[in-house]
């Protein structure tokens, strides 16, 4: 039988690519997959811990990923399709997407805000309603594509259908459009609402009223934390 | 106003010295302190240990109200100072226990009134931060903040020290020393210098039963201690529990500090409170800010805990920076002030400049 090195595997895979981005736990890499653009995402090693944990965090995390991509997918979720995954050597390789980032075009004026705000609220309601939260649905996370706009970067993803996880996906996304787009809140936001509630269906309702929670907090990140001082 | 000292030269004359009263937690410190070399001109403390058990905050305020007069008497005499010579006092007004905190504001209302002496209200962590980056020269830098009550990772934007993450539920120290008492290998917490979870962890190795638990930019640390606690009464192996407890409660704290370093940019990392006096979490810091071509640089571990001289130098910078100091009858106690509600106009001054 012949033996096989996923870690030596993983090297051979990404010898030809070029580094696209690096995160704070994983290199993007840019390169062929059997002839297609693909992407490959390597989960780096930690230096800091101990080797054991590491690759158990690694492998663990890269399987998870892969897991809510399929699931996304099979539920017709647009997003990258999965070509293969190298567990422990913490490597996915999927689908590059081509096109701008939905962030891009609107900066552009290429698109019209509120058809695209509707169709980036469809695809979340959709990939919610699998149970199944995105973690960070900012307009960053959006490629305008050939076959229309793709959700990428399932990293932070989890399978949740916690109204709590949920309107925290609904409030990224809001907080990332008053911040990044600032002149056309009204439609973008307003386009997202329509095809959130369309895609998502009765418990839209709840969901949204929770935002408003959220944001009745206060400044989210200062506010949504309980007490600094327990003893 | 205050009756100033006879000023015997002109640098003498533009010299600021503070008095800085901690009393948030276990420790009482008072701590004298100037804005210019030597800086530190005294650090007295007494600390409260329980023989057995937690802290009890009732207990700790008997013993702070007992020790306050000989504390101050000690802070001032060892730097050779008297009350004339002190420029203003700055007091922790909070976070922390309220009977605690109420001795170091009664204190410091006392001295205030009775000496005539501008009185700076201090959050304890924003003094953690700025004794981290006056010992490190770090201006400017991503904090991890970690001690018996709080787990924040924080970094300056736009006038305040903001939170990046923090623990959804129990801190890190109170972490650490909860699980040892429940495993029946304390108080005392640290021996020779060392928590006694470092001393339990030698020879252990990794162990898979544990769970590891980050949520985006958070921790959370409940259900390592429930697991924890019971591996040990099922009868593991106390130093595999111990060494692996101690690495996860430790990497995912590093963890959440990376992500908080790409996300916010910072180049250089600090590492400050109580449990910023451990080697081993010193040391995952130090290679994770490496990993990512940032700066990091330890703090004593003196420096690391409670102490006076934090609460008066953060009182000096909010001095020098024209914040007004407080009427005396305005000294209440803020039992859960986070230090993101409080303004930084000083940034980037560090003590010294």
């Amino acid at each position: 039988m012949v033996s096989y090195d996923p870690r030596r595997l993983a090297g051979t895979l990404i010898e030809e690519t070029s580094l696209l981005a690096r995160g704070a736990e994983s290199e993007l890499r840019l390169g062929l997959f059997f002839g297609r653009k693909a992407v490959f995402k390597l989960r780096l090693p930690k230096p800091y811990m101990d080797p054991a944990l590491d690759s158990k965090l690694r492998r663990v995390r890269t399987i998870r990923e892969a897991k809510v991509i399929a699931a996304a997918l099979e539920g017709g979720v647009p997003a990258p399709r999965l070509y293969m995954i190298l567990p422990s050597a913490g490597l996915i390789v999927m689908e590059y997407v081509e096109g701008p980032q939905l962030k891009e075009a609107l900066w552009e004026g290429s698109l019209d805000p509120r058809r695209a705000g509707y169709e980036a609220g469809v695809i979340l309601g959709r990939l919610h309603s699998l149970g199944i939260v995105h973690g960070d649905p900012t307009t960053s996370n959006y490629i305008v594509s050939g076959r229309g706009l793709i959700l990428i970067d399932y990293g932070l993803s989890e399978f949740s259908a916690s109204i709590e996880d949920r309107a925290v996906d609904v409030h990224l996304f809001k907080r990332a459009v008053e911040s990044t787009h600032a002149g056309i809140v009204g439609e973008l936001y307003g386009g997202f609402l329509d095809g959130y509630r369309e895609s998502m269906g009765d418990p839209a309702g709840e969901i949204l009223e929770r935002v408003e929670e959220i944001e009745l907090r206060g400044r989210y990140v200062e506010e949504r934390r309980k007490s600094v001082w327990r003893m | 106003m205050a009756t100033a000292a006879t000023p015997s030269s002109s640098d003498e004359r533009s010299r600021v010295i503070a008095l800085g009263i901690e009393s948030t937690a276990h420790t009482f410190g008072v701590a004298v302190v100037s804005d210019k070399h030597p800086y530190i001109l005294s650090d007295a403390r007494g600390h409260y240990r329980p023989s057995k058990g937690g802290i009890l905050p009732r207990e700790v305020a008997q013993y702070f109200s007992q020790v306050a007069g000989s504390v101050v008497r000690e802070a001032l005499s060892k730097a050779g100072v008297s009350m004339d010579d002190v420029d203003l006092i700055a007091v922790a007004l909070g976070p922390g226990m309220g009977p605690a905190l109420r001795i170091g504001a009664t204190v410091a209302r006392a001295l205030s009134s009775k000496y005539s002496k501008p009185l700076y209200s201090v959050n304890h962590g924003v003094a953690h931060i700025e004794i981290a980056r006056f010992l490190t020269g770090l201006r400017d830098p991503l904090v991890i903040y970690v001690s018996g009550g709080t787990t924040t990772i924080a970094s300056y934007l736009e006038g305040r020290y903001r939170v990046f993450g923090e623990t959804l539920d129990i801190a890190l120290g109170n972490l650490q020393d909860t699980f040892a008492r429940e495993i029946g290998i304390a108080p005392p917490y640290i021996v020779g210098g060392r928590h006694v979870i470092d001393i339990c962890a030698e020879g252990g190795k990794f162990i898979e039963e544990l769970p590891y638990v980050v949520k985006g930019q958070d921790v959370s640390y409940s259900g390592l201690l429930t697991a924890a606690v019971r591996l040990v009464k099922k009868g593991w192996r106390k130093a595999d529990v111990c060494y692996t407890f101690r690495e996860i409660a430790y990497s995912s704290v590093v963890e959440v500090a990376e992500r908080g370093l790409a996300h916010t940019g910072k180049k250089e990392v600090v590492l400050t409170g109580g449990v910023a006096a451990s080697k081993l979490l010193n040391e995952k810091v130090e290679a994770m800010a490496k990993s990512h071509n940032a700066r990091f640089k330890p703090i004593p571990p003196k420096y690391a805990g409670d102490n006076g001289v934090m609460i008066a130098l953060t009182g000096i910078l909010a001095f020098k920076s024209g914040v007004p100091p407080i009427p005396p009858e305005e000294a209440i106690i803020k039992q859960r002030w986070r230090l993101d509600r409080v303004d930084i106009p000083w940034y980037p001054m560090i003590l010294g400049d």
